[in-house]
């Protein structure tokens, strides 16, 4: 029993997507534009040449905010949305159906449907690959050249991401929304 | 005649590459190849084995999974210093790169014209004795002048390899990446500081990064330490480049530099520091050699900011309060090196101004500064380094000032095309180098190629330089083979071994295989070519009998161990190396009680005591072991002993065209990985970057095609406008538009920046000129 949640150290995002292939590799995501369970945000920057805003070109790393109130697991009609033991929202591809309420219900736009499992599919904290295996990280995690992210147990107070929390301001997307979710980016 | 023999028999133990002696070997389980079973009773069970990638220069450190002999995902391997604890997108998509099903599988011997595209499949012995009747017969006619054979390569582990042939075989002939990418940086900081060093970005205050795009381009550990303490948290970034990159959206001020004039920046950067005495003045006056000729240099050149914002584009205040601010935080503060720096003319210079601005602000061989670093010492294996009589010197040393082992490509392709050179080339082996992708003006590599009587090349995939090739030899990947065992020097120094994942597929084989199998089949006939020109050896034989002569000529020898004999023999002086090499392909003195994990993402390789940031103690490895400012032995050869602007760098463009630049970002490694559809996934093909008014004007919407047309030739792309890039600029990213219709998923994929850029060189080394094109664009 743990209550998984990720920090997100998002100013040293260089925008390399190592962590889109790794979660691919990982996961068997399939290939194409559309498959994707993470990735990173950016917009087109402002300004003209060669007075360009610098601060209006961040890259921020995004996917399923496991939220502690989830809109996605509120309307599935079948449960096969769920929250496992570890406060990991999962999704159980015998029991959905794709009625797709949860891509339409998710505020952060982290559902996409996996035409292998036929699944309306998401980041599951790499749940059933890596940490099944005995791991401690997540492949993005894992991979990332700047060390982006830091994935831990919130209740375990030793651990580097409670230690992190402790210390760091941050700022939760959409926070207003009451879905609580558990990523945490830190400022 | 036969004093004439000992000398030269001196000559030839002395060039031999290393110590002798011999391989000392006992079967244990370190000699046992690495890579994962597929015994019966492993099925089903995931194996680790640590590896290192090779989808770019880094050589990354990585943990291969198997299961029942296939590679099923790529990790990080965090013993490496060098690499830290990470794997980016090229590292991940090694996977698609061994299990490419447009490999090359079997030997291939040409079946049409060339060009074609017309191959047949043969045995590797039918490959060996192809190419062994060619050479027997090329070098007969042209009287056993090695040199009409050239050997080429691009960069890895394996490259050694291919070049212990090269040594034996006795061409003059080497050329590798070199002069198309980093040349001028090495020597330009080596000749002014004594070395080409490493930037401590870890600890460094103050970094310019110019034209070097960090965030994209990644160089291991600088990536990873820099961008982690860049945005207020501990390292100021100034970008100077040409487009906003990622890189530029990490600084705390970027500067939109016209393109080939950084070394009018950096001059100025130099004046204001001289001329307002902020530099630092106990390190010049220790470690200077001539610094009163470059100040008055600088100052009566009159290189001032205001001079510079004219032909920069960066304005006057900007160059003063990056001056101000640089020397404020030095030593802890970098003009930083560079990588692929074949920009424009003046590109040696450029670095040696970049060196002598870092210099100013102490910032050498100091912690936060530029570092030398510290090797470890590994034992060498002899090879033979015969000496042919009638072996000719290098063709393109007279295209440029000082023409190094590594040659200059454009300089030596020219030459030949041209009919310049003194004697005929006629065959070249290729070691995975795509000079079709990666040689600017592609129509003269095309014909370059064409013109040869023997083109072989080794490679893993059918590039377009394979496509114009009379031979294929079918190289396994990086997965499938272990490498030499290299050491990487530094501020935290490693030795560090690419260990075989899995057995190769098809009919492929590592280099050394292919180097042995081939030297078995062709060292007697070639010596006989020679027993029948070289006088020398005649004689020795004469004196000697055939034998004892033919054992200075034997190629076969430097192939006869395997690499993992090699390789344990080169760490016998360490002991538990070769263990460590094995299990973690990483090992260095002390590592088991220094490597620490300090949370959930980083480690300790070092403690700090033991870094090595400081080496030189005051002596620099230059020839005054100062930091040279005045190079006046340069003069003789045409070469400016200090940095000079000259009027002739500004370079027009004419109203509706654009100068071009190139470079690449973090999905892509060159050509190389033109057809890896795990990185096509991310990026699906380039764009060409044009500036968005620029593209409304001329009516150019996103994803529109366009045809870019240069004086040596065009190619097709779509738009990207965009106002990350000034208005006569574009730029797009290098290695996509291959033609080779071999490669299912990059045959005609975007844009080939190497039918368009021409193919000028730069004085100092022969290295190209990449950013010196002008371009025309329509809509097609």
């Amino acid at each position: 029993m743990a209550r998984y949640g990720m920090v997100l150290d998002y100013k040293s995002c260089i925008n390399c997507r190592a962590c889109e292939t790794a979660c691919k590799a990982e996961n068997g995501v399939l290939q194409g534009r559309d498959n994707y369970r993470i990735w990173v945000g950016q917009k087109e920057i402002e300004g003209e040449f060669p007075k360009l805003s610098i601060a209006s070109m961040t890259y921020h790393p995004s996917q399923c905010q496991h939220c502690d109130n989830a809109p996605c697991q509120q309307v599935c009609p079948t449960n096969a949305t769920y929250y496992d033991e570890n406060g990991v929202v999962r999704v159980n591809p015998e029991q959905c159906i794709l009625c797709t309420y949860c891509i339409n219900a998710c505020p952060y736009d982290a559902r996409y449907v996996d035409d292998r499992t036929v699944t309306v599919d998401k980041c599951n904290f790499c749940s059933d690959t890596r940490l099944a295996n005995g791991e401690t990280t997540t492949a993005c995690q894992a991979t990332c050249p700047t060390k982006v992210r830091t994935f831990g147990d919130l209740d375990d107070p030793n651990s580097d991401i409670a230690q992190l929390l402790q210390k760091r301001e941050y700022k939760q997307v959409k926070e207003h929304l009451g879905t609580k979710p558990k990523l945490f980016y830190i400022l | 005649m036969k004093v004439e023999i000992s000398r030269r028999r001196f000559l030839q133990g002395s060039v031999a590459l290393s110590i002798a002696g011999g391989v000392s070997m006992s079967p244990s389980a370190i000699m046992a190849s690495a890579s994962a079973s597929t015994k019966p009773e492993d099925i089903g069970k995931t194996k680790k084995v640590a590896t290192l990638c090779e989808m770019c220069v880094n050589k990354c450190a990585a943990f291969a999974y198997v299961k029942n002999g296939v590679i099923t995902k790529l990790d990080p391997n965090p013993y490496f210093p060098k690499s830290r604890n990470m794997l980016c997108p090229r590292g991940n998509s090694g996977l698609a790169s061994i299990y490419d099903a447009d490999r090359l599988k079997y030997p291939l011997i040409r079946d049409g014209e060339k060009g074609s595209g017309k191959f047949k499949r043969v045995s590797w012995d039918e490959a060996y004795a192809y190419i062994g009747e060619k050479l027997t017969k090329i070098l007969d006619e042209e009287q056993d002048n090695r040199s009409t054979v050239a050997f080429c390569a691009g960069e890895g582990m394996a490259e050694h390899t291919f070049k212990n042939f090269y040594t034996g075989f006795g061409s003059a002939h080497f050329l590798n990446h070199a002069s198309l990418c980093l040349a001028t940086t090495v020597s330009g900081y080596s000749l002014t500081i004594g070395g080409y060093g490493q930037a401590d970005l870890e600890n460094a205050n103050y970094v310019v990064m110019a034209g070097a795009n960090r965030a994209e381009a990644i160089v291991t550990p600088d990536t990873m330490d820099f961008f982690r303490r860049t945005k207020g948290r501990g390292a100021k970034l100034v970008v100077v480049d040409p487009r906003f990159t990622n890189t530029a959206a990490k600084s705390d001020k970027w500067l939109g530099v016209k393109v080939g004039t950084d070394l009018a920046f950096v001059l100025a950067l130099t004046y204001v520091a001289i001329q307002e005495g902020i530099y630092n003045k106990d390190f010049v006056e220790k470690h200077f050699n001539d610094f009163e000729s470059y100040k008055m240099h600088i100052l009566a050149g009159g290189y001032t900011p205001e001079w510079a914002e004219k032909i920069t584009g960066i304005e006057a205040a900007d160059i003063y309060e990056v001056a101000r601010d640089f020397m404020k935080h030095a030593p802890r503060a970098i003009y930083y090196q560079g990588r692929r720096t074949t920009w424009s003319k003046n590109d040696f210079q450029l670095r040696r101004a970049q060196a002598l601005f870092s210099a100013l602000g102490g910032g050498i061989d100091v912690k936060g500064g530029i570092c030398f670093g510290k090797s470890i010492a590994m034992k060498g294996h002899e090879v033979p380094a015969p000496i042919y009589d009638q072996s000719k010197s290098r063709i393109d040393s007279s295209e440029a000032a000082v023409v190094g082992g590594s040659g200059t490509w454009v300089g030596f392709r020219n030459k030949v095309l041209e009919e310049r050179a003194e004697y005929p080339i006629r065959a070249l082996f290729n070691y995975k180098h795509n000079p079709m992708a990666n040689m600017p003006n592609s129509k003269k590599t095309e014909a370059f190629l064409k013109k040869l009587d023997l083109v072989v090349t080794i490679d893993t995939m059918p590039s377009d330089t394979v496509m114009l090739s009379d031979v294929i030899l079918p190289e396994c990947t990086y997965l499938e083979r272990t490498d030499p065992a290299k050491v990487y020097g530094g501020i935290e120094p490693a030795i560090v071994q690419r260990n075989k994942v899995v057995e190769p597929m098809f009919e492929s084989k590592p280099v050394i295989d292919i180097m042995r199998g081939l030297t078995e089949k062709i060292s007697k006939p070639l010596f006989e070519i020679t027993k029948k020109h070289d006088e020398e050896v005649q004689t020795l034989i004469e004196e000697e009998g055939e034998e004892v002569a033919y054992d200075e000529y034997d190629l076969t020898k430097a192939f006869q161990s395997t690499q993992e004999e090699l390789n344990h023999h080169s760490v016998a002086n360490h002991e538990g190396a070769a263990e460590s090499l094995h299990e973690k392909a990483v090992f260095y003195p002390n590592m088991d009680k220094w490597f620490k994990k300090l949370n959930v993402n980083d480690y300790e390789y070092y403690p700090e005591s033991e870094k090595a940031y400081s080496v030189t103690n005051g002596k620099f490895k230059t020839p005054s072991g100062k930091i040279e400012c005045n190079l006046t032995s340069l003069t003789r050869r045409g070469i400016d002993a200090m940095p000079t602007w000259k009027k002739e760098y500004e370079m027009l463009i004419p109203d509706g065209q654009f100068r071009f630049v190139t470079g690449r970002h973090a999905q892509f490694t060159q050509s190389g990985s033109s057809n890896n559809k795990m990185l096509l996934d991310l990026v699906p093909t380039n764009y060409i970057w044009i500036n968005k008014r620029v593209a409304s004007r001329m009516g150019i919407k996103f994803g529109d095609e366009l045809e870019v047309a240069s004086k040596v030739g065009k190619t097709t792309i779509k738009a990207y406008p965009t106002e990350k890039i000034g208005l006569d600029t574009v730029f797009f990213i290098h290695g996509f538009g291959n033609k080779s219709a071999e490669l299912t998923l990059a045959s005609g994929n975007g844009g080939n920046d190497a039918n368009i850029i021409e193919d000028s060189i730069e004085p100092m080394h022969g290295a190209t000129c990449l950013h010196d094109t002008i371009v025309e664009i329509r809509k097609v």
